[in-house]
């Protein structure tokens, strides 16, 4: 490996960056596409403008104040109350979303304390998939506790509302969406972008000219590694604008984090389309089986629909998917500032994932 | 003249089928060598183990003293080679293709010497997909000359061109031939064979049937007897298509 080695890679990747810039159409879909994706699911997942919610009561508290409370929450006009008992019950209702929340009332709630006044704390149960309902009956419960307090006196507050969420607390159903837009991106470059254009470049002969040339496999994968993640950084930084200036996406991590866990996944998914562009001997081959692999990431790794939402033994197999890890650490390095420590299983697991999948890519590669 | 590449027993299989069946020849340094033969007869494929890019299955190919099959990246640095099926990146202009050449090569030669070499000066900001083929062929040429190569493969640099380019491409490798520089190209037309080769082998089934120079073979079949219908005419169809259409080029 001398100058010369890099001087290739790099002669290569200037040329690939060039095409690219002065193909139009190419340009529209690698850029504009991920960003109308995330306009139409931004505008799906914000500006919720419903005020009625649909909550469950579990009133586990036999005193007096609790069962005035849970009165005043049916005759309230912002709720819709349904009795619930079981609370396993009702969580799989919210799953299927017929509820928005549930609000507990914990055994001893509304005991009177030292000062002989009632206590206690409210549980607002609410679903990730819609966590701004959650935070708006909490919001709205709080209201009315603060308002029982106040007449109460009290300056330290006896009754008091705290949110919890499986996952995460305050995190914005954008924010949610966004992590798996980030994620559909980098798929749909790495896969999709070089599983097309090296079986292209095949058909043409464009590869074999260049074999031609003293320029070794290496050189040309590490040159369309270069041209791949300047791409998918430029069109990343795009989709961060659009998600600060039009979203109000807030970013709890840390960038340079991020940006790291960005690169890897995009090589990790650059590997992907390697194996398939490699391997592929036109682009019949190759778009199958790019279909084959790209789909069942797509649907099924948290990119248009929360893996949690999926039954349990379908979860359980798609953890282990390649997109998975990536979705799940960009969602908590952004929205949980998770460390770099705090990620070892979704690092782990993209590590294990590259290796995996450059070594079939390095052994089914043909030149044409 | 000294020997540039030596050809020894050469082999290639496909399976059962032997598509070049053990062949030896060498090429002298500084002549244009032509390899001959119908469709399949294994011409490229023999140039294309020379080349390095094929791998070859008995045999042995010396190239400028050095094993093509154990130096291959240093064999590509001193060749050129222009493809049967050539093609190049879209959307690149010929002087940003030959500029990444030279970096591809390490080399250093001057872009636009080259593209007037092969009369495409006017074409520098072009891309090789709006070139004509005559015009993409000279390109492919200029790009193959980039590292100064001791030897130029053409693989039927004059298929499916118009007379007039033909004619031009002739003039430009005879060009090449004096620098100095050593042509091995194939082809399935005669009459360029004839007007180009100081050599030529020709080939059928992956065989070498005779190797010599074009007047020899030409003696030779008259030796045997041979004799052409005679015919009076002084022109053929050819000669009144460049008579009324001109020697110019047309791109």
């Amino acid at each position: 490996m001398n100058r010369h080695y890099f001087k290739t890679i790099f002669a290569l990747a200037r040329a690939y960056t060039r095409r690219f810039f002065r193909d139009k159409v190419g340009l529209f879909f690698t850029f504009l596409f991920p960003l109308l994706f995330l306009f139409v699911f931004g505008y799906l997942n914000s500006g919720n403008t419903d005020i009625n919610f649909d909550v469950a009561v579990l009133n586990e508290s036999d005193t007096s104040f609790a069962t005035e409370f849970e009165k005043q929450l049916n005759d309230s006009e912002t709720f819709t109350v349904t009795d619930d008992t079981d609370f396993t019950a009702a969580t799989e209702r919210m799953g299927r979303g017929e509820l928005d929340s549930i609000v507990k009332l914990p055994e001893g709630f509304g005991t009177p304390n030292a000062q002989g006044q009632p206590s206690g704390e409210v549980v607002v149960y609410y679903s990730e998939a819609s966590p701004q309902s959650g935070q708006t009956v909490a919001a709205v419960l709080n209201q009315t506790l603060d308002q029982i307090n106040q007449s109460l006196g009290q300056s330290a507050p006896p009754l008091s509302v705290t949110q919890e969420s499986t996952a995460t607390a305050d995190l914005s159903a954008f924010d949610y969406v966004f992590a798996g837009l980030l994620g559909f991106t980098i798929l749909s470059l790495g896969i999709f972008g070089l599983a097309n254009q090296l079986p292209a470049e095949k058909k043409t002969g464009a590869l074999r000219r260049l074999r031609a040339a003293p320029v070794t496999s290496g050189q040309i994968i590490f040159a369309n590694m270069l041209y791949y993640m300047l791409v998918g950084i430029i069109s990343i930084v795009l989709m961060f604008l659009v998600a600060t200036f039009v979203f109000d996406f807030t970013m709890r991590g840390d960038w340079l984090l991020l940006f790291g866990y960005i690169v890897i996944s995009i090589v990790l998914m650059f590997g992907f389309g390697l194996a398939i562009g490699g391997w592929a001997k036109n682009e019949t081959q190759s778009a199958a089986l790019t279909q084959l692999v790209a789909l069942p990431m797509m649907f099924l790794s948290g990119v248009f629909f929360p893996r949690f939402l999926m039954p349990e033994w379908l979860q359980g197999i798609t953890t282990f998917f390649p997109l998975t890890p990536i979705v799940d650490g960009l969602r908590l390095i952004m929205t949980e500032s998770y460390s770099l420590f705090e990620l070892w299983p979704q690092i782990g697991l993209i590590a294990v994932w590259m290796v995996v999948i450059y070594v079939i890519a390095i052994r089914v590669f043909r030149w044409e | 003249m000294g020997t540039i590449i030596s050809v020894k027993k050469l082999v290639k299989r496909y399976g059962d089928k032997t598509t070049v069946d053990g062949i030896s020849f060498s090429v002298k340094e500084g002549e244009v060598f032509g390899i001959l033969g119908p469709n399949g007869a294994g011409k490229t494929t023999t140039l294309e183990m020379i080349e390095a890019l094929r791998p070859i299955d008995g045999g042995e190919v010396m190239l400028d003293g050095l094993d093509v099959r154990k130096r291959p990246a240093q064999v590509k640095q001193i060749i050129g080679i222009q493809l049967q099926a050539t093609a190049f990146f879209d959307k690149l202009t010929l002087r940003e293709q030959l500029r990444m050449f030279n970096d591809l090569y390490g080399a250093n030669s001057n872009p636009d010497e080259l593209l007037a070499e092969v009369q495409l000066t006017d074409k520098a900001k072009s891309y090789v997909e709006n070139l004509s083929g005559g015009q993409r062929q000279r390109f492919s040429i200029a790009a193959a000359l980039v590292n100064n190569p001791r030897v130029l493969f053409l693989d039927e640099p004059t298929t499916g061109l118009d007379p007039q380019a033909r004619r031009n491409l002739w003039d430009l490798i005879q060009q090449i031939k004096k620098k100095g520089i050593t042509v091995v190209l194939t082809t399935h037309y005669m009459d360029e064979a004839e007007l180009l080769c100081d050599r030529i082998a020709i080939m059928d089934n992956g065989k070498i049937v005779t190797i010599n120079t074009p007047k020899n073979l030409i003696k030779e079949l008259i030796g045997r007897g041979f004799k052409k219908p005679q015919h009076v005419e002084q022109a053929n169809l050819e000669d009144v298509f460049i008579d009324l259409t001109g020697k110019d080029l047309r791109e």
